[in-house]
């Protein structure tokens, strides 16, 4: 046990009244909104269901990169002051997000419900976007991009010490943060741990071109903004495994422009190197892609504003279960190559 | 220190049934009961959403 009620963490914690779910069938699914692609997730709150933070977040790399035992008893602490605010009437009243239930989807009902089985996290996940894509509401770059990584901007947190900044690179750096800075706001919003930030974060729309950030940097706070690299929304997802995300069997590397233009490829084109062909391509009889070949063109189009590559292109596009026509340039040959994506079916 | 996730999972978490009630905290599996103990005791609340399928 590492923290028995003796130990420091064992004493802040009995300060909380301590509740765990692990099924989401009566769960106020708009009230506790959450990645839920987390294996763990825990919000601070009080009896009138005001939620003073949360504490998760996790990166593609691990469920785990963001939790740590020094960072919560940091959180644990900070809650309880939010608390005694709240208790003398100065802690501002939030409003509550309109109330969402899992029986209101009733894919989710035939799955789970009907069947008299678990309403896991990851099912509300998965299937509330298989409505979205019943009823043509489905924007695949917010709703599968779920949980854009900081470490895209530049961003690496002294993970032990909450929203301490390690090292500042990249966007972050040209924004003016520094190592040591304490990120307080996200996009306007007062954040006190990285499951609060990455929540605001993937609040950010997909299309905005800055995030205004502050810092406390020596007892002052310090207003940044930082600017959105191109796609700063893409993050590794296959770990997610969203039915409504088609299985393309390949990877690929974008080409440089230089590349484009030596093959005569459109330039700004997703075209793109295959760089790995998994092995379910030939067992599905999915595309006889192999490592190496150049796709240049999908159903005809060559460039979008999102996909720098084939495989990316066809993930946002396309419909789990499409089958698109390929232009590939093989060595010296030129190829059309059918390709037919599928629709996952997970522990369904 | 970091701690792994199937520690952080395992051992985050306090009490095990197989924890004696005085050395581990009390886990309720009941929101609605948080809430009420919440009410009770002017306790904020520290709630876990874990998946465990």
């Amino acid at each position: 046990m590492l923290s028995p009620r003796s130990s420091p963490r064992g004493q802040l914690l009995s300060q909380y009244v301590t509740v765990r779910i692990t099924r989401l069938d009566d769960v106020d699914l708009g009230l506790f909104d959450y990645d839920r692609y987390n294996t763990l997730y825990f919000f601070l709150m009080n009896a009138d269901e005001q939620i003073y933070m949360r504490y998760g977040g996790r990166d593609a790399q691990s469920p785990d990169t963001y939790l740590n035992l020094a960072s919560l008893e940091l959180a644990l602490k900070k809650g309880l002051e939010l608390h005694e605010q709240y208790k003398a009437g100065k802690l501002p009243r939030t409003e509550r997000p309109k109330p969402v239930w899992a029986r209101d989807f009733p894919l989710l009902v035939e799955r789970t419900f009907a069947r008299g089985q678990c309403v896991e996290c990851h099912l509300v996940g998965d299937f509330q976007n298989q409505h979205r894509e019943r009823d043509g509401t489905l924007d695949k770059i917010t709703h599968l991009f779920r949980s854009p990584d900081i470490k895209t901007l530049g961003i690496f947190l002294d993970v032990p010490k909450g929203l301490v900044v390690q090292e500042a690179k990249d966007a972050a750096a040209q924004a003016g943060m520094r190592a040591g800075d304490e990120i307080t706001h996200w996009n306007g919003v007062r954040v006190y741990t990285f499951g609060d930030l990455q929540y605001q974060h993937d609040k950010v729309p997909r299309t905005a071109k800055t995030v205004p950030v502050a810092v406390e940097r020596n007892g002052k706070r310090v207003d940044l903004t930082i600017s959105l690299p191109v796609r700063w929304w893409l993050t590794e997802i296959r770990y997610r495994q969203w039915t409504v995300d088609p299985r393309v069997y390949f990877d690929s590397r974008p080409l440089t422009e230089e590349e484009k233009k030596a093959h005569g490829f459109k330039p700004g084109g997703f075209a793109s190197e295959v760089t790995h062909v998994d092995a379910l391509a030939e067992m599905m009889k999915s595309h006889q892609l192999k490592v190496g070949d150049l796709i240049y063109a999908v159903d005809g189009v060559e460039t979008d504003p999102d996909a720098h590559t084939a495989d990316l292109y066809i993930r946002l596009r396309k419909t789990a279960g499409d089958s698109v026509t390929l232009k590939v340039l093989r060595g010296q040959e030129k190829l059309e190559m059918p390709l037919k994506t599928f629709r996952m079916s997970f522990r369904k | 220190m970091r701690i792994p996730l199937f520690v952080s999972a395992g051992l985050l978490v306090f009490a095990v049934p197989s924890v004696a009630p005085e050395e581990g905290l009390q886990w309720l599996d009941n929101y609605q009961e948080a809430l009420r103990v919440a009410r009770q005791t002017g306790k904020p609340i520290f709630l876990e959403y874990r998946c465990e399928p």
